[in-house]
């Protein structure tokens, strides 16, 4: 049976991970859950509202909020992280500021409710691992990949109260997922650690730094590879880890994939028409020499 | 770090603690400097400044200082100082608000990329209400292209565009480059909030 559920891609699904936005529908559909982008939605203000101006880091994604509402579906799941924090943390502050959400309102046709469920992409994928219809869909074991599962900052850690799904200190829903698909995962040190996040872009010095440790311990505790599930995270490890690696003294140089490159996989889809291919850091001769496609 | 002897006037250093504890919803008072967040903060090395003390500063009424110090630039605001601490103090918060008031106070930033690139991602958002990579970045770009210009730093604006340059050809080979502009039909609505924000009427 097919269920609709709300998606809000943000902008990097829209533009350099255009690529995940196309494996989240492929899976999901895949899964039962057929995702409708929510209508004409705006950029929900990332890290850099927060930064410069306290109402647009609340109004940006209310609007979008108000749209989601509006669809009348019950739950809108957001695979980015950034994106995810943002609209979760609007939607608390208004459940607690009436004054302010009567005063973004004004403003908007598709006025906000703040009855939509707000979800992350590990969330909803649990409950199809839970009720086993992940491991239906998802056959073919990938044996051979060890992956250091990377959730970096704003899936588990908010500026203020809100529901966390998983353990803030050491999360466990890639692993989970993971499990499922035969892929081995790896403890280690810096799953929750930040990658610097638009550092990469304008405070290379240190963001590099923040990278390096995420690759050393990786590659110290076995892993062949990564798992993520942002895209600013995934973006930042693939197209830095070469310079990074340079930089640092690091040989290897470890695939970073999607979590949902990793269940399309399993579940015997194209690479190439999940654009695997278009990594920074080649994710393909892993997956050749492990004859996993 | 300053090493002068801190000279301590009550007043000022209660209205600045009441500013910030107002506009970043954090309750400054309640740190008994344990220092859990200095154990977690990724940057404080480096920086030098860790959350803790941060909000002494502030406490201390040190205005020029909390307002523009590395640590206000250069907190990734991954949230870790605020998860752990045992007051519930969330520091982020706290550098997200002396970043705001260090602009207002028209302060050079230390890190003025930093503070170039949200500026630009908030005004290719404002133009069209969504982020494109291409004009935001371009704007980033200029921007600290003319001022690293203007103090004859040439070979900055050479080296940024030189690891510019090799990125966007590593992604155009890949295929990630994105051309076609992504916008918000309903515009109207989004400049409403921006300029409401601009008269300050909200949060």
């Amino acid at each position: 049976m097919t269920m609709e559920m709300a998606y809000y891609p943000g902008c990097s699904l829209h533009a350099s991970s255009e690529l995940y936005d196309i494996q989240c529908k492929m899976v999901f559909r895949n899964l039962g859950i057929e995702l409708k982008e929510i209508d004409d939605w705006n950029c929900c203000g990332a890290t850099a509202a927060a930064k410069t101006d306290d109402f647009l880091a609340i109004a940006l994604p209310a609007r979008n909020l108000g749209i989601a509402d509006a669809t009348g579906l019950s739950e809108i799941v957001i695979p980015c992280s950034s994106c995810y924090s943002r609209t979760l943390v609007s939607q608390k502050r208004l459940s607690c500021d009436p004054e302010l959400k009567d005063s973004i309102n004004a403003e908007l046709g598709q006025k906000i409710e703040g009855k939509i469920k707000v979800s992350n992409i590990l969330e909803v994928l649990r409950t199809k691992v839970d009720s086993g219809e992940l491991s239906e869909k998802a056959k073919k074991k990938l044996e051979g990949l060890r992956a250091a599962c990377y959730y970096g900052c704003l899936l588990t850690r908010f500026p203020c109260d809100v529901d966390v799904t998983d353990d803030v200190e050491n999360p466990q829903g890639m692993e989970i997922v993971c499990k499922v698909l035969g892929v081995e995962t790896v403890d280690w040190g810096y799953k929750t650690d930040c990658c610097g996040a638009s550092g990469s872009v304008n405070d290379a010095e240190q963001s590099q730094l923040l990278m390096s440790r995420i690759f050393k311990d990786a590659v110290a505790r076995g892993a062949n590879c990564f798992v993520a599930t942002c895209p600013l995270c995934q973006f930042n490890l693939d197209a830095y880890q070469d310079e990074v690696g340079k930089k640092f003294g690091i040989q290897q140089r470890l695939p970073v994939y999607f979590i949902t490159e990793l269940i399309g996989l399993s579940m015997g889809f194209d690479p190439i028409q999940m654009q695997v291919d278009r990594h920074l850091t080649n994710a393909m001769p892993l997956i050749k020499e492990l004859k996993l496609i | 770090m300053s090493t002068k002897t801190l000279k301590y006037e009550t007043s000022s250093a209660k209205s600045l603690v009441r500013d910030i504890m107002e506009r970043s919803g954090q309750n400054l008072l309640a740190c008994y400097q344990c220092r859990r967040c200095a154990a977690g903060c990724p940057v404080g090395e480096e920086t030098g400044v860790t959350p803790d003390r941060l909000i002494r500063m502030v406490l201390l009424g040190e205005r020029e200082e909390a307002l523009n110090n590395l640590l206000v630039w250069q907190c990734v605001a991954c949230y870790t100082c605020g998860t752990r601490c045992p007051n519930n103090i969330q520091t982020a918060r706290i550098t997200e608000t002396l970043k705001q008031m260090s602009k207002e106070a028209h302060l050079e930033p230390l890190k003025p990329r930093i503070a170039d690139f949200h500026t630009s991602f908030m005004k290719a958002t404002e133009h069209v209400g969504r982020f494109n990579e291409i004009e935001g970045m371009g704007t980033y770009e200029a921007k600290t292209a003319i001022k690293e210009l203007r103090k004859g730093d040439l070979q900055a604006v050479i080296d940024e565009m030189m690891g510019q340059a090799k990125l966007g050809m590593k992604m155009m080979k890949k295929k990630r480059m994105h051309f076609k502009v992504d916008k918000v039909k309903n515009i109207s609505e989004v400049k409403a909030l921006y300029r409401k924000a601009k008269q300050g009427k909200g949060a």
